[in-house]
């Protein structure tokens, strides 16, 4: 797989795998990089910008059957964010040309991607490093249990508990960082 | 409603997706429209000489027609009902199956005294041959019209049209089970015309069906 270094694709992953924690940290995680994205293209309009914050978090709920794991996650959020916004437009009855807010969202999707990425490489840094570890191993490299347990040299059950604890320590740092 | 707050309503119910959930979903609205067609098709009656034309060549020349561009079109309206999915090559490769049942068409003709062209053409049943397809294919079309209710398609018309063009296939693969005619050129122009038309109304519905 081309796309494992995608913390946010873990996430979903993970979250898809029915692991609640994860998908609340995803969503948490995805609130700075969509508030900026939609801030960028309505002009400081922000009761719209967290109006379509939210609708493109409870699509990306909602529709999370349609994220195809075998491509990157950044270009299926994006694509929902962007169709929020020409929703919205098409609703309101704006005349933009669509073909420009295309075109300009795809300038910007690649840095929304990567900022993203960056932030949650960040957060890695601020939870202990044997949960950073064991959650890289697992949810980014895609090992299951047993490897990422001989890979760190620890119990397999250690693992577990740090997977999970990781997950819950970086969903109160995404928290705390939105304070 | 802050964000905060939504994001711990939508934690809150975390069920696992299953790995194909998408594909199950657009199957299951298929199937189940397609068994109402083929209860369609039953009232309609099957063809008296199905067993038997089930040996031949044509019956399968016209499924191989049918079900070669249900599968594109599927294919395609899979594929758009991702918010970040394109056509891939599904809907041009349809181009293939009309080409290739153009080219038996013309193989009959070469066989067929030119007189007997107009009758080969229009066989008994033209004038409702298309509307049969077009209305076989409308159950199809509303079992993908529930199944889209979950997804994400982003191109609105493009899909519909393709979920439309796969209704119509499908349609006119069971319409194959009631419908007798045989030659080439009439499947290729009256079946061709009723999955255009369910393709057509497709991509006029789905801006204002398909939104999301």
């Amino acid at each position: 797989m081309q796309h494992e270094d995608d913390p946010l694709r873990a996430l979903m992953l993970a979250g898809l795998a029915g692991d609640s924690v994860a998908h609340a940290a995803l969503l948490r995680a995805l609130l700075p990089a969509l508030r900026r994205f939609f801030r960028r293209r309505l002009g400081g309009r922000d009761d719209d910008v967290e109006d379509l914050v939210q609708e493109t978090l409870m699509a990306v709920h909602q529709r999370r059957a349609t994220y195809d794991p075998a491509r990157p996650f950044g270009a299926w959020l994006y694509a929902i964010a962007r169709y929020k916004l020409i929703d919205r437009y098409r609703r309101s009855g704006r005349t933009t040309s669509l073909d420009d807010l295309d075109e300009l969202a795809d300038d910007f999707a690649f840095a929304e991607a990567s900022d993203a990425r960056a932030d949650l490489d960040r957060l890695f840094e601020k939870i202990p490093q044997k949960q950073a570890a064991v959650l890289r191993a697992t949810r980014i490299e895609g090992l299951n249990t047993a490897e990422a347990a001989e890979r760190l040299g620890i119990g397999e059950s250690d693992v577990k508990v740090s997977a999970h604890r990781g997950l819950r320590a970086l969903a109160a740092r995404v928290r705390d960082s939105l304070r | 409603m802050n964000s905060e707050d939504l994001i711990a309503a939508l934690s809150r119910d975390v069920p696992p997706v299953p790995r194909h959930a998408l594909g199950r979903r657009v199957g299951l609205g298929m199937v189940v429209g397609a068994l109402m067609t083929l209860v369609l098709v039953g009232a309609m009656g099957l063809r008296p000489d199905l067993m038997r034309a089930m040996h031949g060549a044509t019956f399968w020349i016209k499924w191989t027609y049918t079900i070669s561009l249900a599968i594109c079109a599927t294919a395609a309206t899979l594929r758009l009902a991702r918010p970040d999915g394109g056509v891939g090559g599904w809907l041009r490769l349809m181009i293939v199956p009309v080409l290739g049942l153009a080219l038996i068409g013309v193989g009959e003709l070469a066989h067929t005294p030119r007189a007997d062209w107009l009758a080969m053409w229009l066989g008994a049943s033209w004038k409702v041959c298309s509307r049969n397809v077009f209305a076989l294919s409308m159950p199809i079309f509303a079992g993908l019209l529930w199944s889209f209710r979950r997804l994400a398609p982003t191109r609105l018309a493009l899909a519909g049209m393709a979920a439309g063009m796969a209704a119509g296939a499908w349609g006119a693969t069971l319409y194959c089970l009631h419908c007798p005619e045989t030659s080439a050129l009439f499947v290729l122009t009256w079946y061709t015309l009723g999955m255009a038309g369910a393709a057509a109304l497709g991509a006029l519905l789905g801006p204002r069906l398909l939104r999301w």
